[in-house]
């Protein structure tokens, strides 16, 4: 009769994840059983058997080359820090989360993008070009930005679907991603609106993977991931995220 | 304590830009991150990539360090992270054997990787079977035992830097337990 499982004594040897009882009727029921405390010596055995691989050890000038690499990096990122328009995006956006906030965030852009379009064709022969290129600069920085946190939201929703095998995760996860399809449209419609067709079309493309997420078919189980995973691998999507991710951030740099 | 001090303030002054600041804390981490990335993703070009990844994901984001866990602790999880990363990059999470509770493919691979009566159980023959089970777990199976039994991260941990459930951390922990006595213990001993 084995009611304490080899799983049981994995646990029991970390002292995790059990409860203080569960621990105590362990130990108690190794002091009773001959048979169990053979099997609990041959995990712990085991378990101390696995620490015989190498520790895996850097080169001696890992910290100076690695430092090297990063460096650079590190410059170009507080060169973006200091644009000017970075910080009040940043509070606006951290505003605008959870994602229904973002959501109305994305309507209001697409709206705004809208009436300026309108406005601009309206009063294009009167209004002067100058104030009217500003306006536009500005008004495809806010798009950018926000279309770069979308698209961030989107990998982490990506990463999940296709990582997780947690039911309540992937629940949570279905859920954002519903709220991004909502919100992906409006980008899309936006960006076609200020004229980034290349945006739009690469928003638009994104659009089917999402609603898949947010409506996966019954019989996907609690594990999608599989179908995903090679769907990321054949079309590199992940990549194009963030490539598109870095461009716009890249953009918003530039037009500073 | 003196220590910690140090790393509080490098904290403070990195997050505000200092880039010497930040270079402090990369020499002090460098070689623990490097370490917990090689054994996930069992290559060392890999393991420097991921170094680095975590390290400039770390800068970015250290903003929101908030001090409620140790900062070596917050700079792991980035780092584990990091390292699935660059093996989902390289495909290789694909490339291992698929997670399975099957007790079939379980004994089969004991019968692959039992040791033979003339092989000698030096402690290096016991490494090379150590590594070589590690290297055929899933990647999922090999963090969490990694962070588990190499760094002692607790389950719940575990759970929050993989992204997984308890439950799915626990059962990763078993598989890869049950890989590594299939390696390590003769096929009667199983059972």
């Amino acid at each position: 009769m084995h009611t304490i499982s080899d799983d049981d004594l994995v646990l029991y040897h970390y002292r995790d994840g059990l409860d203080a009882a569960r621990i105590a009727q362990i130990r108690d029921a190794l002091s009773a059983s001959a048979d169990l405390r053979e099997r609990y010596a041959s995990l712990e055995g085991l378990l101390a058997r696995a620490d015989a691989e190498p520790v895996p050890e850097p080169g001696a000038d890992f910290s100076a080359r690695l430092w090297q690499k990063l460096e650079p990096r590190l410059e170009m990122r507080r060169v973006e820090k200091r644009a000017p328009w970075r910080d009040a995006l940043d509070t606006l956006h951290a505003w605008l989360t959870p994602p229904r906030l973002a959501f109305a965030g994305a309507c209001a852009i697409a709206l705004a993008v809208g009436i300026g379009f309108h406005a601009g064709r309206q009063s294009a022969s009167n209004a002067p070009l100058v104030a009217s290129a500003a306006a536009d600069a500005a008004g495809a920085r806010v798009l950018d930005a926000y279309v770069a946190a979308h698209l961030r939201a989107t990998e982490g929703v990506l990463m999940t679907a296709s990582n997780s095998d947690s039911a309540d995760l992937l629940g949570g996860n279905r859920e954002l991603a519903a709220q991004l399809v909502e919100a992906n449209r409006l980008y899309a419609l936006a960006a076609a609106r200020a004229g980034n067709t290349q945006l739009a079309d690469f928003l638009r493309q994104i659009e089917p993977v999402l609603i898949s997420l947010a409506n996966p078919s019954p019989s996907a189980s609690v594990q999608p991931s599989e179908g995903l995973r090679e769907y990321l691998k054949a079309t590199d999507l992940m990549f194009q995220v963030r490539a598109a991710e870095a461009r716009l951030d890249r953009n918003g740099t530039h037009r500073t | 304590m003196h220590m910690a001090n140090d790393e509080a303030r490098w904290v403070a002054q990195a997050s505000a830009g200092d880039a010497a600041a930040f270079r402090h804390l990369v020499d002090a981490h460098a070689n623990a991150l490097f370490r917990v990335c090689a054994r996930i993703t069992r290559d060392n070009a890999l393991a420097e990539d991921a170094v680095q990844e975590a390290l400039f994901n770390a800068y970015r984001h250290l903003r929101e360090f908030d001090g409620r866990s140790a900062f070596s602790t917050w700079l792991h999880r980035i780092a584990v992270n990091a390292a699935l990363e660059q093996m989902r990059k390289r495909h290789r999470v694909e490339d291992a054997l698929p997670e399975t509770d099957d007790g079939e493919e379980f004994h089969a691979a004991a019968f692959d990787a039992a040791p033979g009566p003339d092989r000698e159980a030096t402690s290096a023959a016991i490494g090379r079977d150590i590594a070589h089970q590690l290297s055929r777990m899933s990647a999922i199976e090999r963090t969490a035992f990694v962070l588990r039994h190499h760094e002692g991260c607790s389950i719940e941990e575990i759970s929050a830097a993989l992204s997984l459930s308890e439950s799915a951390s626990k059962q990763a922990i078993f598989r890869a337990v049950r890989k590594l006595r299939s390696a390590l213990e003769p096929i009667d001993t199983v059972d």
